[in-house]
């Protein structure tokens, strides 16, 4: 579905990724770990396009080089971003209308799935709590119908029980054939959804798995 | 004594016989063999159109009339212009009339409108000892505390204009009066000249309101509102705005219907051109001081023609005066045979003048005032112009004598 | 009193034009349209050259056309600057303000020309308390509806949303599946044809000359500053505010240095106590 290969980016002189690669399948999620400042939302923000990076992205065939970032999301990439992506100027109603594309889930659906957002739907979206503007970056996403999810740390700052039911949606979105790219630092919620590990050190992807002792000495756990 | 008058002969006889060969054609006595003229002033800004461009068309006029008069006996042959844009600052006012002095070997510079770059030059035509021939600055400091040997002020000043207006709008029975100026030199100037002359013909200011200059907005109708509603009413508003600013301030009176509550319009400094963008419909009825006006005469409109042929518009009274003043400094050299400027100053001080700006003309040997009749006139109604920027009737003449303030005590020559 | 305080919601009315235009045209290409002023006048010399008469073709005719070269000139400079160090910004806006002035000044020269108070619009409205002068009450109101009509545009239609999603947030709105670059020519050339319909408006009641945009301008920067930089809502609020707050000083301080800084000091005011200005926002994260 996604693939990744040899990826490198820079910020000015600093290199950041070096020879990147990785690849997610249909309703497979994958979980992408690495210290702070490896360059996990850097890699994100390259697939998206958000980001100059060299080396090749494709989505489901089709490669994604000298494409914009408006095309990408509407081939299929869900931008699910760490600040949560929230406006000030744009209700929750709004936010969830604003992509030109809706052919994912239906407004019922989104509604029914998050209570929350309905009972705050006029809100303007920065108003709504942390683990609130998690769903609605996560709701917005699926009501886009993307094919593959960019979940950059959804479960950062959330208590318990929200956790869960982030879990519980981005196992919804798997059935229905959504691939995930998960950055996640909680190796135990990652267990219950992840399919593949994938750890970010150096510049470089390797493909590993939560026994492996070198992602749990890396991640300090 | 003697000697002197016998100097002055011979030199004159030499520049008469001069002109018969060129080689001994008085060249020996001019600067640099030429005489130059700097018309320094706004050429793009606000005072552009009154004065500007057209002011050097102006002295190219007198420098042909001065060649037509004398021919071969004329003492200065090569007569050259040079032009600068002082862009209404004083510090480039200041700069450019240095440059012109020293690099531009100009011997007088002309016109220079706006107070405190006129004063500037002033002090540059002082200390380069070159004449200066302020036309169309308001200030009565040129002639007061600021005046000195080499500079000579043309035209007009805020004494004449509220002189004239003040005085005759009162007389007409306008006894009380609303000042609106704009807050800096000149508007602090006429405003105070206009309390004095209205006072003294018996009249009285209600109220002044300083308006913010530049005024950003363009906006003048608070005071337009504020006019009717003052007690006592006044009879009359006395804008002292200029150019632009009276533009928007007289159309903003038409609009708030002042005339017809009962506030009359009274304009302290106005100039054909400002008529005519305003349309005379705008100001019919206005009454304001003129210090010459083209169509008064037909000798002023003879050379109101020849202007219109040079550059298509009428001149305004600052044009004819930028004529008038290359015209006499080239008398002076003509009858002196030399461009020195300490010896054409000598000519000039006390020494009666007339052409066609210069009616009942003298230049004051104690302050270097020009004095000349001026006008009170009187703006048209569209009906009543029957020919395009024939905009006004001229009510009176204002004597020489009475129309400038008598030599002020500050002015040490 | 009270007239002045209408007739401050006039002044008003000039100021919401132009800066609601700049703001639109900052927040949506985070360029400062330095050359916001010289479009104004271009309003009032496109008035002028309808010759006078038409002033109602003028009021639809000239906005669109002043629209329509804003386009362009987006097209071709404005969106070069979006690579560039901000100080390109300001260097090319008022470039352009200064060729445009001067291009009018060949044309027209710097004297100010005539323009009549458009048919129907000569006479006063009675008020009860005080009469206006009808041009001026019709002034307000059509700066009353535009504004209106604004705020309806953006609040509550798709068009709208879009064009707040990208003014707020363009980079996010992009990774959403919006083209962000597709709207900001026509919001650049909606943005100076606001600017142009007020230069129009101006023309019959001020003098028309080359630099009145230049004069404009500095106090609408203020205005916008206070309303908080790329806020729609606030530069409109603010510059009514400012609008009033002049009238009421010119009718009653005895100074017109105070009257005339008084919008700079409240500018000054207002950044030392929001810097983002009143109804602005602090800068969000790209
Ligand atoms: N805009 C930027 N300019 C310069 N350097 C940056 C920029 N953004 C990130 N970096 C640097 O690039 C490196 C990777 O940053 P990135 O945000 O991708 O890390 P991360 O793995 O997502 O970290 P975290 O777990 O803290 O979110 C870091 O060293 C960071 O300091
Ligand atoms: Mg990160």
């Amino acid at each position: 579905m996604l693939h990744i290969e040899e990826l490198s980016a820079s910020y000015g002189e600093a290199k950041v990724l070096t020879s990147a690669g990785l690849s997610v399948a249909q309703g497979e999620v994958a979980t992408l770990c690495g210290r702070n400042g490896a360059g996990k939302t850097t890699l994100l923000r390259c697939v998206m396009g958000l980001h100059p990076g060299s080396g090749k992205v494709s989505l489901n065939g089709t490669d994604l080089r000298g494409r914009k970032p408006f095309e990408r999301a509407r081939l299929g990439l869900g931008w699910v971003p760490d600040d949560r992506g929230a406006y000030a100027t744009l209700t929750v109603a709004e936010s969830l209308a604003l992509p030109p594309m809706r052919s994912g889930w239906s407004l019922e659906q989104i509604y029914e799935a998050f209570p929350n957002l309905y009972a705050r739907r006029g809100s303007m979206s920065t108003k709504l709590s942390g683990g609130e503007q998690q769903m609605l970056a996560l709701a917005r996403a699926l009501r886009m119908g993307s094919r593959v999810l960019l979940c950059d740390e959804p479960t950062e700052g959330l208590s318990p029980l929200l956790v869960q039911r982030v879990g519980e949606i981005l196992r919804q979105a798997k059935q229905q054939g959504i691939a995930v790219l998960l950055v996640e630092q909680n190796l135990h919620f990652a267990a219950e959804v992840a399919d593949s590990y994938y750890l970010l050190a150096s510049g470089r992807v390797q493909q590993t798995s939560p026994a492996d002792k070198d992602l749990l000495t890396y991640l300090g756990v | 004594m003697r000697k002197i008058a016998l100097l002055c002969g011979v030199a004159l006889v030499a520049a008469g016989c001069g002109g018969g060969g060129p080689s001994t054609s008085g060249g020996g006595k001019l600067s640099d063999d030429k005489v130059v003229f700097g018309v320094l002033n706004d050429q793009s800004g606000v005072y552009a159109q009154l004065s500007g461009k057209n002011s050097i068309k102006a002295v190219e006029l007198a420098i042909a009339d001065y060649k037509a008069k004398y021919g071969d006996k004329a003492v200065a042959k090569n007569i050259v212009v040079e032009a600068a844009d002082h862009q209404n600052k004083p510090d480039v006012a200041n700069a450019k009339a240095a440059e012109l002095y020293d690099r531009k070997a100009v011997d007088a510079i002309l016109d220079v409108p706006t107070s405190s770059a006129a004063l500037k030059v002033a002090d540059v035509a002082k200390e380069k000892k070159k004449l200066y021939f302020n036309i169309t600055a308001a200030t009565m400091d040129l002639t007061g505390k600021s005046c000195n040997k080499y500079t000579f002020h043309y035209a007009y000043d805020t004494y004449m204009l509220a002189n004239g207006t003040g005085k005759t709008v009162t007389d007409q029975g306008a006894k009380s009066w609303y000042l609106v100026y704009p807050d800096y030199l000149f508007g602090q100037d006429m405003t105070a000249s206009f309390e004095a002359a209205v006072t003294k013909a018996g009249g009285k200011v209600v109220a002044k309101d300083p308006a913010p200059f530049p005024n950003a907005s363009g906006d003048f109708s608070t005071y337009l509102l504020k006019a009717p509603n003052l007690n006592p009413k006044p009879d009359v508003l006395g804008t002292m705005q200029a150019g632009a600013e009276l533009v928007a301030l007289v159309k903003q009176y038409n609009e708030f219907k002042l005339r017809e509550k009962g506030v009359g319009l009274a304009v302290g400094l106005m100039f054909l051109t400002d008529i005519h963008s305003l349309t005379p419909d705008a100001l019919a009825g206005t009454t304001y001081t003129d210090a010459w006006y083209w169509n008064y005469d037909l000798r002023n409109r003879e050379f109101a023609d020849r202007f219109f042929q040079a550059t298509g518009t009428r001149p305004t009274f600052a044009h004819a005066a930028n004529y008038s003043a290359a015209l006499q400094y080239l008398e002076a050299v003509q009858a002196n045979g030399t461009d020195d400027a300490d010896t054409i100053v000598k000519y000039l001080e006390g020494r009666t003048v007339e052409d066609v700006f210069l009616r009942s003309g003298k230049i004051r040997a104690e302050d270097h005032r020009v004095v000349h009749d001026a006008y009170l006139a009187k703006v048209r109604s569209s009906k009543e112009v029957k020919e395009p920027w024939d905009y006004v009737d001229v009510l009176k003449t204002i004597p020489a004598a009475d129309a400038f303030r008598a030599p002020s005590a500050d002015c040490k020559l | 009193m009270l007239q002045h305080v209408f007739n401050g919601l006039v002044g008003g009315s000039f100021l919401a034009l132009v800066a609601l235009g700049l703001a639109v045209i900052f927040g949506m290409l985070r360029v400062v349209n330095f050359a916001h002023g010289a479009i104004y006048m271009l309003g009032a010399f496109g008035a002028l050259a309808l010759t006078g008469e038409a002033f109602w073709a003028a009021l639809v005719v000239v906005p669109v056309g002043l629209g329509l070269l804003g386009m362009v000139l987006e097209r071709t400079v404005v969106n070069r600057l979006a690579r560039l160090d901000p100080l390109y910004n300001f260097l090319l806006t008022f470039g352009l303000t200064l060729v445009l002035q001067d291009l009018v000044k060949w044309r027209y020269g710097v004297q100010s020309s005539p323009y009549p108070t458009p048919a129907g619009l000569g006479g006063s409205v009675d008020f009860g308390l005080f009469d206006f002068p009808a041009y001026r009450v019709f002034v307000l109101v059509v700066a009353a509806i535009v504004c209106f009509g604004v705020w309806f545009l953006l609040s509550r239609t798709r068009l709208g949303l879009i064009v707040r999603a990208c003014t707020e947030r363009p980079e996010l709105s992009a990774a959403l599946g919006v083209n962000v670059g597709r709207w900001v020519t026509p919001v650049f050339g909606f943005g100076v044809a606001l600017a142009g319909l007020a230069g129009v408006l101006a023309a019959p009641m001020r003098a028309v000359h080359p630099l009145m945009g230049a004069d404009l301008i500095i106090v609408v920067f203020a205005v916008v500053v206070i309303g908080g930089l790329g806020s729609i809502f606030g530069s409109v609020a603010a510059a009514f505010a400012i609008g009033v707050l002049q009238a009421l000083s010119e009718a009653y301080l005895d100074s017109a240095l105070v009257s005339q800084i008084l919008v700079y000091v409240v500018m000054a005011a207002v950044l030392l106590w929001r810097p983002s200005g009143l109804f602005g926002r602090e800068e969000s994260p790209a």
